[in-house]
């Protein structure tokens, strides 16, 4: 073992395509796009481009696509942006600790998420704001659409990128360009419908943002969304298969191992499983010392010592956690590998 | 009987816990670590085991 080096983090590496770009791009797209230099008006074509390849891809109108330079920025514009006097913020136990932060100052009202990931909506009212995960990014479970809820929606896609279509109601919608393996420091934002959105942020106009972002970012992370979508289409039967493999092998494989939902019920390229009684930090250490980088919800593992709150709201076991991400260049051999690998660790550890 | 586990960070008090429930049929764990509530909710589904939540960090553990 030690030969290859498979990477399972949810850091997955820039797409070759976006880093072939990006050094062109740096070079094209710096000029401001809304003057009139022959160098602006490239950079505007750029631009447009951009907001061509998202709207396409992510099921939006061209003028609703905005980029932001945080991504993390987007969870309050999406949530405040739609908030009144009157509302009430309804949001998931298991929606991302951004959402909590911005629920902190809000009416707000925490929905539980059952073990297998079910959530039960509320009607609401018509003043009332829902954060709607479509795709959690720790267990991969996809959530079912909230019909039921008659306020205004944010989609938090942040997790999901385009695997998972908008739902037909929505408002405002967030996505992360590391979810398609575009550059960091990108976020994809859409306001569905301007008059029902307020701009949070300090601002001149309440309808426009004003949050600067680079274009070239934007042009590469466009770029490797096309890239992405064409290899996970491509994948997705593979993707599939592997992570029903590593199902099988844990349960055939282990005693006491926790999975966090179905394969029917989760995207098919993350997947979280905890073992009973093992140490994360142990884990994670010895996967690396053999070639295999993974991530963990534990606490052991985690920078505040807290456990996963993901894991902890769905009542999954949190310590002993892996979460894998099978990138599309992730192959058969790697999940073979990185299997041997797991049984010979979880066995020692647990001797 | 009684298992102080105050000041111990996960897996450890589910560990202790799990070895201790082998020879007795009720625990009374002490445990501070943020992890060990959520850990008890799916250990106790896991095992079989019951749990009751005595006060912040005190938990009444029953076999199966």
């Amino acid at each position: 073992m030690g030969s290859i080096t498979a990477h399972f983090q949810s850091e997955s590496p820039l797409h070759p395509a976006a880093r072939a770009f990006l050094a062109d791009a740096f070079d094209r797209g710096w000029a401001d796009p809304t003057k009139i230099h022959e160098d602006s008006r490239q950079a505007a074509h750029l631009q447009n481009e951009a907001k061509e390849i998202f709207a396409a891809r992510l099921g939006l109108k061209n003028d609703q696509v905005e980029f932001l330079a945080d991504p993390a920025i987007g969870f309050h514009l999406g949530i405040s942006g739609l908030i009144t006097t009157d509302s009430t913020l309804f949001h998931a136990a298991t929606d991302r600790s951004e959402v909590f932060a911005v629920a902190e100052g809000l009416s707000a009202k925490r929905l539980a998420t059952s073990i297998t990931g079910a959530i039960h909506y509320p009607k609401g009212g018509s003043d009332d704001v829902l954060a709607w995960q479509s795709a959690n990014g720790e267990t991969g479970i996809i959530t079912a659409h909230p019909d039921e809820f008659i306020g205004r929606i944010f989609v938090d896609a942040t997790a999901s990128g385009d695997l998972i279509a908008l739902p037909e109601r929505w408002n405002t919608a967030l996505w992360n360009s590391r979810s398609w393996q575009g550059p960091a420091g990108l976020g994809v934002f859409a306001v569905k419908d301007r008059s029902a959105w307020r701009n949070p942020l300090p601002h001149v106009d309440a309808a426009r943002l004003n949050t600067g972002y680079s274009l070239p970012l934007a042009m590469a992370s466009a770029i490797a969304l096309e890239a992405f979508a064409r290899e996970y289409q491509e994948r997705q039967f593979a993707l599939t298969a592997m992570n029903a493999q590593i199902r099988e092998f844990l349960i055939n494989e282990f005693n006491d191992v926790d999975i966090a939902g179905s394969l029917d019920s989760t995207l098919p390229h993350l997947l979280s499983f905890s073992f009973l009684y093992i140490d994360a930090q142990m884990l994670v250490s010895e996967l690396d010392r053999r070639g295999f980088s993974i991530d963990s919800g534990s606490a052991c593992n985690s920078s505040n010592m807290e456990p996963s709150h993901v894991l902890a709201a769905m009542g999954l076991l949190t310590h002993g956690n892996v979460r894998l991400n099978l990138h599309p260049q992730i192959t058969e051999d790697d999940v073979a590998s990185f299997l041997i690998a797991l049984k010979e660790v979880v066995t020692e550890l647990r001797a | 009987m009684e298992l102080d586990c105050r000041g111990m960070r996960c897996p450890i008090p589910i560990i202790k816990l799990a070895q201790a429930i082998k020879v007795h049929p009720e625990v009374i764990l002490m445990s501070d670590d943020p992890a060990t509530e959520p850990d008890l909710v799916a250990w106790s589904r896991m095992t079989g085991h019951q749990f009751n939540k005595l006060s912040e960090s005190t938990y009444l553990v029953q076999k199966k």
